[in-house]
């Protein structure tokens, strides 16, 4: 070491000075490493939940979109009757092989009408009179809601009794 | 630890982001969504819902159902007529002019309302972390007054939740791009939502932002720009059809979710179709609807909304006292700014200068929040920045080829090991040529480095393991040890600087790569061939050996023949890949034939030291060659 003019000072303060510091430095340090582990800890846990869930959310997507498709194609098969017969049995044979496609990947169409308006299931776009169902049922269903499994895929769209 | 996360409370809608490992992250709230509406509702029996949940009864309990909570936080009751008049829930006068909502015959004040989001928000950063989260950082608008703040915190007191600051959202989009770190900069934000537009110009120094000006309009946003469409589709299927869509309610909701999926589409394309087939119906029958839209008659439709921004820009200008001029940064915030009209406006307003726009503009207040939580907790003001070696870094194998250890854009700091051996019987010595970059031949990329292993007992090649390892510390400085592990042998270089390239020269050697990539691959291929081929002749050879007068004579004239035709290939470069494919696979035809038929099979040189399980097949991949 050179010579510097703070050898003059007492060199034990300094020293224990020095300790404190880079007790605290290590302290800091220390606490960083076990927030980093931690972080990366969580995270790994989280990817590894999360990787099971990836392929359904893309999945997901795709039936929505799908979804959409049945919708236009419900609408269709009201207006079917009007087509010669053999090509509104044919749009429904159709609509069966569309609905067991659906099927096969867990997807089911709730059934609403009657039931308890609950918002975990229906989306609820206004009220109406209804002789059929008690006050606060659903009575019209505007757009049909779907379950995939135990997770409610689109909630339907309905009319609740007033 | 707990965890602080960043909230950005909106009037319609809120979300929430933490720090991790550095870096901030939005979280999925339990219903998979990455925004939550902010809605309470109070069913009559007593539950209480929030989020999206409360939204979809709202319209059946809709004096129950509490939404814009932040249009009347910290106002006084006599300050929010204009604002009572839309909402269809009970907005009454409490204590010393205070704003009360009247719920089923108990009074709420909108702190205690905005407390049950935030509550959620908190519960569900929760359970996405897997663990508990205390302290948060909360956004507000940069106009909101001190009574409006200290509502909002006491909102998040409610809530259980520690308020570590009350900041705005113009400075939490500030943050989420670094600006913090700008020295003396001037940063406007354009901010337009799904119904409200603001303009706030910050400075910022020292790492302090001051707001000096805000402008705006209250009722203007995304949902505008969907009713032009709606509109405009409307009027052209009446001219067509003669029937007003609007009229049905039915297809009036089709129409508008159709017309804000087109605005979407149109922000990336240049046209698009709505179609919504089975729309309505007359006594002539069904109806369909198709119609295209570009992105120029979308603009043509909404230009008056997009000039409706410019007075609000230049009143916050004018107010600061400054000029488009002036203008350092810009940042864009609230999900219309991803249509290009507003974005080519806001260009046009800030004197040209290109937006900040990378984070998410849904998101960037939440991440901004997210990090002034991480520097307050703690957590981001002592993190390392976490450095990437921006090439990749590996040795020359047998070949000519590289071997990369290291690959590109990984974290440092960082260490690799791989077990290599010799290419030759007998090898004394294994040259180390330490490489960067992202070609498959040696001498297409940048040498950082050389040295030899010297000392290697002889043996035939393939047995000697030698262990190479890459370590990149902290500082990006590279050690590359190679050690003999029989001998324990060892050697070693650093090199400094590895990751210190300009971003240009990185650029330009990663382009490089791609624009090489097939014949690169090609040439690899042919090398790894011949390599294959050049081991499976060697270890016939040695079969033959082992074997002696076991080996029937006609399969060992069959073996030396097809040896010699591989040698003459490989010694002249070949790049007749199908052949030496060819020949290597009939070699080890008559290799397997000949282990069977002397029933002891022994003497596989190389097997155990090689990377990738030490199959005969990966045998010289690795090897070094000798120099």
């Amino acid at each position: 070491m050179e010579p510097t003019e703070e050898e003059n000072r007492p060199r034990d303060a300094d020293d224990s000075a020095q300790i404190e510091r880079l007790k605290q430095e290590l302290k800091r340090e220390h606490d960083l490493h076990l927030r980093a582990l931690a972080d990366y800890e969580n995270y790994r846990k989280r990817v590894e939940r999360e990787r099971a869930t990836v392929a359904r959310a893309g999945k997901r997507e795709l039936i929505l979109a799908m979804l959409d498709l049945l919708d236009d194609f419900d609408r269709a098969l009201q207006h079917a009757g009007k087509a010669p017969l053999s090509v509104a049995e044919g749009l429904e044979a159709l609509h069966r092989k569309f609905i067991s496609l659906l099927q096969a990947q867990g997807v089911t169409p709730m059934v609403t009408i009657g039931e308890v308006f609950n918002p975990q299931f229906h989306d609820a776009i206004g009220l109406v009179e209804s002789e059929e169902v008690a006050p606060g049922a659903v009575a019209e269903e505007v757009q049909r809601g779907y379950l995939w499994g135990d997770e409610v895929l689109r909630p339907a769209r309905v009319r609740v009794a007033q | 630890m707990a965890k602080a996360v960043g909230i950005d409370l909106g009037t319609t809608n809120s979300a929430v982001a933490v720090m991790e490992g550095g870096q901030p992250t939005v979280v999925i709230n339990s219903e998979g969504s990455r925004v939550t509406p902010s809605v309470i509702a109070f069913t009559k029996t007593g539950e209480r819902l929030v989020g999206q949940i409360a939204k979809r009864q709202s319209v059946l309990n809709a004096e129950n159902t509490i939404y814009s909570a932040k249009r009347f936080i910290g106002r006084r009751y006599s300050e929010v007529q204009s604002e009572i008049k839309n909402v269809p829930y009970k907005v009454i006068a409490g204590p010393s002019d205070a704003v009360r909502f009247e719920i089923a015959g108990k009074q709420y004040a909108p702190e205690e309302i905005s407390a049950q989001v935030l509550r959620k928000l908190a519960d569900d950063a929760s359970k996405y972390l897997g663990e508990k989260v205390t302290d948060a950082v909360i956004t507000v608008p940069a106009y909101f007054n001190d009574a409006q703040r200290q509502a909002t915190k006491d909102a998040g007191k409610i809530a259980g939740l520690n308020v570590l600051r009350i900041i705005n959202e113009p400075t939490a989009a500030a943050l989420a791009y670094g600006l913090d770190k700008k020295k003396n900069e001037t940063i406007l934000v354009f901010d337009l939502g799904g119904g409200t537009f603001d303009v706030s110009i910050l400075d910022v120094g020292d790492g302090v932002f001051e707001v000096h000006s805000t402008a705006g309009d209250t009722h203007l946003g995304g949902d505008d720009f969907d009713k032009r469409i709606v509109d405009w589709v409307a009027q052209e299927f009446q001219r067509d059809q003669g029937i007003d869509l609007r009229k049905d309610r039915q297809a009036l909701q089709r129409l508008i979710e159709a017309s804000e999926k087109a605005k979407i589409e149109l922000s990336s394309a240049l046209e698009t179709t709505i179609s919504l087939p089975f729309v309505t119906a007359d006594a002539s029958g069904p109806k369909h609807l198709e119609m295209k839209l570009t992105r120029a008659k979308f603009e043509q439709l909404t230009a008056d909304l997009v000039e409706r921004c410019i007075g609000p820009v230049k009143q916050a200008l004018s107010d600061a006292k400054i000029t488009d001029r002036d203008i350092d940064e810009v940042i864009l915030v609230g999900g219309a700014t991803r249509m290009p009209s507003v974005q080519a406006l806001v260009r046009r307003l800030t004197g040209g200068k290109e937006p900040n726009q990378s984070v998410n503009p849904d998101e960037v207040v939440a991440v901004g929040a997210a990090i002034q939580a991480g520097v307050l907790a703690g957590e981001v003001k002592n993190v390392v920045l976490l450095d990437v070696t921006p090439l990749s870094l590996g040795v020359e194998t047998l070949g000519g080829v590289m071997t990369k250890l290291i690959e590109r854009n990984t974290t440092v700091p960082t260490r690799k090991s791989e077990t290599f051996s010799t290419a030759e019987d007998n090898q004394p010595a294994v040259e180390i040529h330490v490489l960067q970059g992202e070609r498959e031949l040696a001498r297409d990329n940048r040498t950082l480095g050389n040295f030899r292993l010297e000392g290697i007992r002889p043996a035939a090649r393939g047995l000697p393991q030698i262990e190479v390892t890459f370590d990149i510390d902290a500082n990006g400085i590279l050690t590359v040890t190679a050690k003999d592990k029989e001998s324990g042998k060892e050697q070693k270089i650093t090199i400094s600087g590895s990751t210190q390239l300009s971003k240009d020269e990185i650029d330009r050697m990663v382009a490089d790569a791609q624009a090489h990539s097939d014949e690169d691959r090609r040439r690899r291929e042919e090398v790894e061939a011949r390599n294959h081929a050049d081991s499976m002749a060697y270890q016939v050879e040695r079969q033959i050996q082992d074997l002696g007068d076991r080996v029937p004579l006609n399969e060992k004239a069959r073996a030396e023949q097809l040896i010699s035709q591989i040698r003459e290939l490989v010694k002249s470069n070949s790049t007749d890949i199908a052949r030496l494919r060819q020949l290597t696979g009939d070699l080890q035809q008559v290799g397997h034939g000949l282990s069977s038929s002397a029933s002891s099979q022994q003497g596989r040189p190389g097997g155990p030291t090689q990377q990738g399980g030490g199959s005969g097949d990966d045998v010289v991949d690795a090897e070094f060659t000798e120099k």
